[in-house]
């Protein structure tokens, strides 16, 4: 449960750095729905193309 | 034209240094102070929580 | 025998820190009659030609204290470094970034736009900015680069050792002028601050851990003896290196984490959200809603001090506007 509390500010506090909301994603999938976690594992994939590779550009060594 | 530099200029809170230009036979042209720091102050309270800034804005000068 | 080399210097900082060397009160003129201090732009008269002449590692100790947050600051920064034995990123700018790094929310456009044209108190309708060369009658004036980005000292050059704080407190940087005196100085990248957390050198009543609601300062009157963060009130104590004497929770002041991260933690801000996020109580959506309302704005508040040095380092760059 801790995980519900955290993972939404964490949200909060990366769209203020500017990221993508798409890039964070908490799901919860039971053992036996294996069809869904592929499903998801996919559409989070396909998003995570969709926007492109990150670059926070912080610092010089980054570039 | 001579021009010397005072740079930095010292023993007061701040940055600054001061270009004097003088012509031929020593004398003053013209003189210039210049501020080569910022930080910005100005824009990155903006969306901090006012009742933060009291422990954010005596960070503008600490002398 | 010849007396060692100190020098102090101050980059994008409010010289709070030359002030804390000064608040040794009567130590200082032990610290003078133990070194020659040859350079402090606050209260000597050395030019940076001064530094320029000197002997490579002719410094023996360098106490720099403020971020990097323009070229000149860089290049003194490389200057000094290449002059002194012994680098001291000195303060939280110069560890972390400090006050001045939340700047890496933003960027130089947008602290130009807002102080030279928004600002009330400017008339500046030819918009006229900083320019790094302005050609003038008599010649030429240069002025240095103001950069997208704050970084801290260790981003820039090679650091011996940090002493954290803003500022730093006396007796820290009474300790480190001993241990500077009798070259008993801790193995290199030493952090001179405690290895503990604040919440273990705070002294306040501490019981469970649980919050039910987060509470802004102008909501509560808080009690002088509890745990600030078990009254609701946000304190950065559990993600912040110990060491300055828990000044601020004393005056029932919350922390705002200028000790930096404490040993084993690498992002002081996540640490916080993970911290606050798992002793809020909550019975389901509606009650972290309310959390995630309550905490107005948890980057500036978890990386108060801390943005330059944290992992993302700042708030990211819009495609095609991102230069070194």
């Amino acid at each position: 449960m801790k995980a519900a509390r955290r993972i939404p500010l964490m949200k909060k506090m990366l769209a203020q750095f500017g990221i993508e909301e798409e890039r964070v994603r908490l799901d919860w999938v039971s053992a036996s729905e294996g069809d869904r976690f592929a499903q998801l594992v996919n559409e989070m994939t396909e998003e995570i193309r969709r926007l492109g590779p990150f670059s926070g550009n912080g610092g010089k060594a980054d570039d | 034209m001579k021009k010397i530099s005072v740079n930095p200029i010292t023993r007061l809170e701040g940055h600054g240094k001061i270009e004097i230009f003088l012509d031929d036979s020593g004398e003053v042209v013209n003189s210039y102070l210049q501020i080569p720091e910022l930080r910005g102050f100005e824009k990155f309270c903006e969306g901090r929580p006012v009742e933060e800034l009291p422990r954010i804005v005596p960070r503008i000068c600490g002398v | 025998m010849t007396k060692p080399k100190i020098a102090l210097y101050w980059a994008a900082a409010c010289g709070g820190c030359d002030v804390a060397v000064l608040d040794t009160n009567e130590k200082i003129l032990d610290i003078a009659n133990l070194a020659d201090i040859v350079f402090w732009p606050v209260a000597l008269d050395f030019k940076y030609h001064h530094v320029e002449e000197m002997a490579d590692t002719s410094i023996d100790l360098c106490l720099f204290n403020g971020a990097v947050r323009n070229s000149e600051q860089e290049e003194i920064a490389r200057l000094l470094r290449a002059k002194s034995k012994v680098m001291v990123a000195f303060g939280a700018c110069a560890c972390f970034g400090g006050i001045p790094a939340l700047g890496n929310f933003t960027t130089r456009d947008e602290i130009f736009e807002r102080v030279y044209i928004e600002s009330p108190s400017s008339a500046n309708e030819n918009r006229t900015f900083p320019q790094t060369l302005t050609k003038v009658e008599e010649g030429e004036l240069d002025l240095p680069e103001m950069f997208d980005t704050v970084m801290t000292l260790a981003q820039v050059v090679d650091v011996e050792y940090f002493i954290p704080g803003c500022p730093p407190p006396v007796d820290i940087i009474l300790k480190v002028v001993d241990l500077f005196a009798s070259g008993q100085l801790p193995p290199v990248g030493a952090i001179i601050a405690s290895d503990k957390t604040l919440c273990d050198e705070c002294e306040r009543t501490k019981e469970e851990k649980k919050i039910a609601r987060i509470y802004r300062p102008h909501q509560i009157i808080p009690d002088p003896n509890r745990c600030l963060l078990e009254q609701g009130i946000i304190c950065c104590g559990p993600a912040t290196r110990g060491g300055c004497g828990v000044r601020c929770v004393k005056a029932n002041m919350p922390c705002r984490g200028c000790f930096g991260p404490p040993p084993g933690v690498i992002d002081q801000g996540a640490k916080l959200v993970s911290a606050i996020a798992s002793i809020y109580q909550s019975d389901g959506q509606e009650d972290i809603n309310r959390m995630l309302e309550d905490i107005v704005d948890p980057a500036g508040t978890f990386y108060r001090f801390g943005m330059a040095d944290s992992m993302l380092k700042r708030k990211s760059l819009p495609q095609g506007e991102r230069r070194a």
